[in-house]
């Protein structure tokens, strides 16, 4: 497995703030990573620095085995426009997208007319004057239809109503599938991009606390579903992290793999087994790690970047 | 290379900041200018300052150069030097068009009379001594002259804040209040004035390529840092 991008002890600090904190991982070629975390978590700041548009306080930055800062050949190779990302100031969409087909050496004009289209986006506006939803649309735009070999979509569905993210999310898997590239979407909405997610990099107060596959996180906890009294007795030992109930009948999540025994006593017990879902498991993951990490030294990195601008 | 040309692609981009604005501001002197010429009841010389108008809206396009398009130059994987290079390069094209118009009209107005009513507005004696090429020299660094100020107050307040430029604006007219104070202190105010009248337009507007480069290097410090 190739590898895109290699970071090593990446640590921002802001004055008194630590915003990233000695962070390492490698994002792997051609993979849709998911980029998870609370607002604050330090997702925009990590991807700033990945992108050489914010600078590390220490650590180490590879990209395509480069260092990223001021190198045209690997710049033109990712493509991250940010979530508050700001446009020239009379630019239409149209100005946008001519100026990304000039930088972005596989820029996809097709695509990108097609996708105006879809997502409506009026075209004889002022970027300045377009909705939220809008303005995200534009930035979704530029970052599919440069085909750049690694795209971050920063909190990409800000705004957008529910038909038009199904919209970024069928054209995602569709022209990821014609077109492979390692794709980065940070998401504080877990469950909403959950199915894209081949693996996923969960960040909480600066730290990695999760980086794995999505289908072995999910194979982590499973729910065990059926009448109560045969629920409890087939979880007694085992660590549940969540529980509900309605009538006799219950759902209890709980950690671990189940064994080949396992199945065949839920069945004799006539129970039920059904998948967790992703944000359940990382929010209890996350919680579990708060609680069992050290006291920090530094403040809560609950700050965001554009604050600090 | 193509990469920086299309860095000057970017910027014009904004017709209105470049173009449009700049000749609107430089149409409205003019028109405004004549009129008043022409209400003056004088026959005399009649000299006024609205062709500096434009001049001082280089100001304005420095400091946009930044502010506005250097967020979106990063999201376009534009590096550091690529901008800067870019933008001057975009500055430097419009100020040679500006620079272009103001020696045209002057000359119009050298055949004309000054359009008739005996006023003037580009073609200013001590401007055009050294001809026109002098005059397109002198009005091309002005207007580089203002830009390069306008983007590095610009670089200065994204890379330090409203409080470091301030301090620094403060500090540079301390320390021209300080040279002004020892001039008088030496009773130079005799030789400094016989010096500049000695460098003339032309040699005046080439002693303002070091305020330029000046300003080109302190701002391109500060942007290599700069976050969007």
């Amino acid at each position: 497995m190739s590898v895109a991008i290699e970071v090593q002890h990446l640590t921002k600090r802001y004055r008194q703030t630590v915003a990233v904190d000695d962070v390492s991982f490698s994002i792997e070629k051609d993979t849709i990573y998911g980029l998870l975390g609370r607002n604050g978590a330090g997702k925009t700041t990590v991807m700033s620095m990945l992108t050489a548009q914010n600078f590390a306080t220490s650590g180490q930055i590879r990209v395509f085995g480069e260092h990223p800062y001021e190198n045209a050949r690997v710049l033109q190779r990712m493509c991250f426009v940010r979530e508050s990302q700001k446009y020239p100031d009379d630019a239409l969409p149209r100005h946008a997208f001519g100026t990304a087909r000039l930088f972005f050496p596989n820029w996809d004009q097709a695509l990108a007319d097609r996708l105006v289209d879809e997502f409506q986006l009026p075209m004889k506006k002022t970027i300045k004057k377009l909705s939220r939803g809008q303005l995200s649309a534009v930035g979704v735009i530029i970052g599919l239809a440069s085909r750049a070999e690694i795209t971050f979509f920063d909190e990409p569905y800000l705004g957008l109503d529910a038909v038009a993210r199904q919209i970024f999310y069928d054209r995602l898997i569709e022209d990821y599938s014609e077109h492979p590239r390692t794709i980065i979407l940070s998401s504080h909405l877990i469950d909403e991009v959950a199915n894209l997610l081949e693996r996923v990099l969960v960040i909480d107060g600066g730290r990695i606390v999760l980086d794995e596959r999505t289908d072995d996180i999910r194979d982590r906890a499973a729910n065990i579903v059926g009448e109560s009294r045969a629920v409890d007795a087939f979880v007694a030992g085992r660590e549940v992290i969540h529980r509900e109930s309605l009538g006799r009948v219950s759902s209890v999540t709980v950690l671990g793999t189940l064994s080949a025994e396992d199945h065949r006593q839920l069945s004799a017990a006539g129970l039920d087994v059904t998948p967790v879902s992703l944000q359940q498991l990382i929010v209890r993951t996350t919680q579990h790690a708060a609680e069992s990490a050290p006291a920090t030294t530094g403040e809560p990195a609950d700050i965001d970047e554009g604050a600090l601008r | 290379m193509s990469r920086t040309l299309n860095v000057v692609r970017m910027q014009l981009i904004n017709r209105n900041t470049y173009i449009w604005i700049p000749l609107l501001v430089l149409a409205g002197a003019f028109v405004l200018s004549l009129a008043l010429y022409a209400i003056i009841p004088s026959e005399g010389i009649k000299v006024g300052g609205g062709a500096q108008a434009p001049l001082w809206y280089f100001l304005v396009v420095g400091v946009q150069a930044l502010t506005l398009t250097f967020p979106f130059s990063q999201a376009m994987g534009v590096t550091r030097r690529e901008f800067f290079v870019g933008t001057y390069l975009t500055a430097a094209v419009t100020a040679g068009i500006l620079a272009a118009v103001f020696v045209v009209g002057g000359l119009i107005e050298n055949a004309t009379d000054g359009w008739g009513l005996n006023g003037w507005i580009f073609y200013l004696d001590w401007i055009w001594q050294a001809g026109p090429l002098g005059a397109f020299v002198f009005y091309f660094l002005l207007a580089m002259l203002f830009f390069s100020a306008g983007f590095w107050s610009a670089t200065i307040y994204k890379r330090f804040g409203a409080l470091w430029l301030t301090a620094i604006l403060l500090a540079i007219a301390v320390a021209f209040v300080g040279v002004l104070w020892i001039i008088g202190r030496a009773n130079a105010w005799g030789p400094v004035f016989d010096w500049l009248g000695s460098q003339g337009s032309l040699g005046l507007a080439l002693w303002s390529l070091v305020i330029i480069a000046v300003l080109a290097a302190t701002s391109f410090v500060p942007l290599r840092r700069a976050v969007p």
